[in-house]
């Protein structure tokens, strides 16, 4: 009734214009902690959010998001590699050659990124806070099952809001051992041995599957990783640019390099052999 | 009560195509777009001690030219007028009026930054809130691709590449807007030097490829002149002039140059 | 922006494709008025050395009927600024409520210092950016003509989009297309706009008048036109296209196929 009153006691146009609270948060310098996200005031944002940002089902779409990928993470003996592509398109254009699809979550836990870009380094980096504030709690590292629980519970949240992302969880823990953790923004969460994701993951298994065991060597394990991003940089379109290497292990995970896959694909080629499909001559 | 409209009650939304939801009705309704693009193309490129970012100063509605002096750089966290305590800048292109609200919220949060802490913000603290301030738009994006350049805290240059929703990456050099896919292969050729190999350095695939250096100011200056003037030749929605603001450790410096107006 | 009100804001479909219906259903709790009904066509404007001259004529369609034919578009604000309205008349009086409320809030608390051209622009820009992004549009393109806060001419565009832009000549709808090329022969840079006297600049808006009345179908011969400069504003609404000459329409032998 107060609500009523006031709406019809005082013209229309005195709510013209940004309110107080916008303007506050506006000129916020810390963003808010509150996950609160502008939706356009329409009946049916998700469809809306689609119309405008879905390059899939409407190649003329407005607002393009980076897309594409290929990544891949397995456990092994020695711990976990993790390997990704580098190249991120927006339609047919490639936005980006060197994009950092490895996250580092924080100094024992990474994250990989495939989908949308920004829901990955966003939600990553949220999980990121939370692992934090968990330590701090509970005077302990975090756990891989739980930080991936925390994201999945997150992404399921928002399921249906247009939200893309098929990511990775990897670390090793003292109580878990390796642990890998798949998980995207369906809602989807599973622990796994060996997994690839993203537009170049079916190129990727082709070559983890075929040389895959657990008690690979380290430095056997790292060019398996490499090789299979290279295999499907080489067949899928939409993966290219660098190789981002990295090895997880219980104290931590180590960087081993982001190389650009044109030296290493010749490399592989004549030296190892392979890609017999492609002519090494030179017109 | 559950929205009759909202995703839970009408099924799952695929990423993949599915024909939209057609309404019962067949009245074509018409709705309001709230978007609309401005052409114009925007660029930046570093060096060693200096971050350039440059853009033209058209403004498109469809085939009309609605003005041509709009500027799409700016000076974020400047306060006294002369623009003398900015240190940061951005470019925006795509939506002005998107762009606009985003210039004016990010130089607000530099500013209240300055006076609560008492000290400038650091370019990659501004590159990771700009960020989250597009991601807080999600589901309702600014349709902007932003470019934030200045110094970082070894006095390098640094630029930041943005999506619209916030995905960012420090890059060497970034084209954005209508002419991006114009520009951008040429910067990396002459930027980054990609596809240029050391002539004699060997023979067939031995060639071995030129290595990225960072180039001086004066050689970065011509190249965004190069960049603009060519783009302005094979794209309709570019022209008018160029404006240019360089960041130096002397503070920013803006440079306009004119560009053809046809 | 195409000159026809009823097509703003809609997707251009050589940008961005066939129009995808799934952007906006009709169902919902809450639907806003997305077109406009009773709409008036161009305003022009231009800026001279000591200020701005600012005309639109006095017609207010309902389709492709001209319905009103006494409809002033435009409106002063502080005796020191005019805005001028295209688009829907009912935003444009919603509007023009609005502004009026703002003039007594600002005039009631005034300590001296009044609301300039410039000022008026940035809060119209506001309110017109909120009101898109509340998918309320308020279905205007608008001209702030003035003086900012040094005295110089001001004089800015901001439309249903909240897309707001600044140059010496500015017109809206059908004028945007044919006015615009016209004046900009007068002044096309910013730089010259010291060198137009007021009697170029005024002689420039009632030429194009006339051209628009010639080929705008939707445009009357009687028109307001206003002048100002750091003496306030002069605003005149019964003004009336002189001189007109429609010998062209004699070189015209109709259409198609049709040559005699």
């Amino acid at each position: 009734m107060n609500s009523l009153v006031a709406q019809y006691s005082r013209p229309a146009f005195r709510n013209e214009g940004f309110s107080e609270r916008e303007q506050d948060e506006f000129s916020q310098i810390t963003p808010p902690l509150s996950l609160r996200f502008a939706m356009p005031p329409i009946a049916n944002p998700s469809s809306f959010l689609r119309a405008v940002t879905d390059d899939h089902s409407n190649p003329n779409c407005p607002i393009k998001l980076a897309h594409g990928t290929t990544t891949l993470a397995f456990r092994f003996q020695g711990g976990i590699i993790v390997a990704t592509d580098s190249r991120a398109s927006a339609g047919d254009w490639i936005a980006s050659q060197t994009v950092k699809k490895v996250i580092e979550i924080n100094n024992c836990l990474l994250g990989t990124m495939a989908g949308g870009a920004a829901d990955c380094q966003y939600w990553l980096a949220y999980l990121g806070m939370q692992c934090r504030l968990h330590e701090l709690r509970h005077k302990r590292r975090i756990s891989v099952a739980a930080a991936s629980k925390i994201l999945s519970n997150l992404v399921y949240s928002y399921k249906g809001m247009g939200l893309s992302m098929g990511t990775m969880c990897a670390g090793v823990t003292p109580q878990e051992g390796p642990a890998l953790y798949y998980i995207d923004s369906d809602g989807t969460r599973l622990a796994g041995n060996l997994f690839c994701v993203g537009s170049g993951q079916t190129f990727a298994y082709g070559v983890l599957d075929a040389e895959y065991h657990y008690d690979l060597s380290e430095e056997d394990a790292l060019e398996l990783g490499r090789r299979s991003i290279l295999a499907a940089t080489h067949r899928d379109a939409f993966s290219g640019g660098f190789i981002n290497l990295y090895h997880v292990k219980e104290d931590g995970w180590v960087k081993h390099g982001f190389n650009d896959t044109n030296p290493i694909f010749w490399k592989t080629k004549l030296e190892k052999g392979e890609f017999s499909n492609v002519t090494s001559e030179l017109v | 009560m559950l929205n009759a409209n909202s995703p839970l009650a009408s099924g799952p939304s695929y990423s993949f195509a599915t024909p939209p939801n057609q309404t019962s009705t067949n009245i074509k309704q018409h709705s309001f777009n709230p978007y609309t693009d401005n052409g114009g193309s925007t660029l930046g490129i570093t060096g060693d001690d200096f971050a350039i970012l440059a853009g033209d100063t058209r403004s498109t509605s469809g085939y009309n030219i609605n003005t041509r002096y709009a500027p799409k750089v700016f000076k974020i966290g400047e306060d006294d007028g002369t623009g003398e305590s900015a240190h940061i800048v951005l470019s925006v292109v795509g939506f002005a009026a998107d762009g606009n609200a985003l210039k004016e919220r990010l130089n607000a949060i530099v500013k209240m930054y300055r006076y609560q802490h008492g000290k400038p913000m650091s370019v990659k603290a501004c590159a990771q809130r700009l960020s989250t301030i597009l991601y807080g738009k999600r589901f309702f994006p600014y349709y902007v691709h932003a470019i934030l350049g200045g110094l970082d805290e070894e006095g390098k240059g640094a630029l930041y590449s943005y999506d619209p929703v916030g995905s960012y990456e420090r890059e060497q050099c970034r084209a954005a807007g209508a002419a991006a896919s114009l520009i951008m292969p040429f910067l990396d050729n002459q930027v980054n030097f990609k596809n240029q190999y050391i002539p004699g350095s060997g023979e067939g695939h031995a060639l071995e490829a030129r290595k990225a250096t960072p180039l001086p100011r004066a050689e970065v200056e011509q190249l965004v002149r190069d960049a603009f003037t060519s783009a302005v030749e094979r794209h309709i929605e570019v022209g008018d002039g160029l404006q240019m603001l360089v960041v130096t450790k002397n503070g920013i410096e803006e440079i306009y140059d004119p560009l053809k107006k046809d | 922006m195409n000159h026809l009100p009823q097509a703003w804001g809609r997707p251009r479909n050589a940008i961005l494709g066939a129009y995808n219906p799934s952007i906006l259903q009709p169902s919902g709790p809450k639907a806003h008025t997305t077109s406009p009904i009773v709409t008036g066509t161009s305003v022009l404007a231009v800026k001279f050395k000591d200020g701005v001259v600012i005309a639109a004529d006095n017609l207010a369609s309902y389709g492709s009927l001209a319905r009103f034919t006494d409809v002033k578009r435009l409106r002063t604000f502080n005796r020191r600024t005019v805005v001028g309205f295209g688009g829907d008349v009912s935003d444009m009086q919603y509007l023009d409520r609005l502004l009026l409320s703002l003039d007594i809030e600002e005039n009631y608390g005034s300590s001296g210092h009044d609301l300039n051209a410039l000022n008026l622009h940035t809060y119209l820009a506001k309110v017109m950016y909120k009101r898109r992004s509340d998918i309320n549009p308020l279905w205007n393109q608008l001209l702030v003509a003035g003086l900012d806060g040094l005295d110089q001419p001001f004089l800015s565009s901001v439309d249903l989009l909240g897309t707001t832009f600044s140059s010496p000549t500015l017109a809206t709808g059908f004028g945007a297309h044919l006015a615009q090329p016209l004046l900009r022969k007068v002044v096309d840079d910013e730089a010259k706009v010291g060198s137009v006297t007021r009697e170029q600049a005024t002689n420039a808006v009632r030429e194009c008048m006339k051209v628009l009345f010639y080929r705008d179908a939707r445009s009357l011969d009687k028109y307001s036109i206003a002048v100002i400069t750091k003496d306030g504003v002069e605003l005149k609404e019964d003004e009336e296209l002189e001189n007109q000459s429609w010998a062209f329409a004699e070189m015209i032998k109709g259409y198609g196929t049709q040559t005699v």
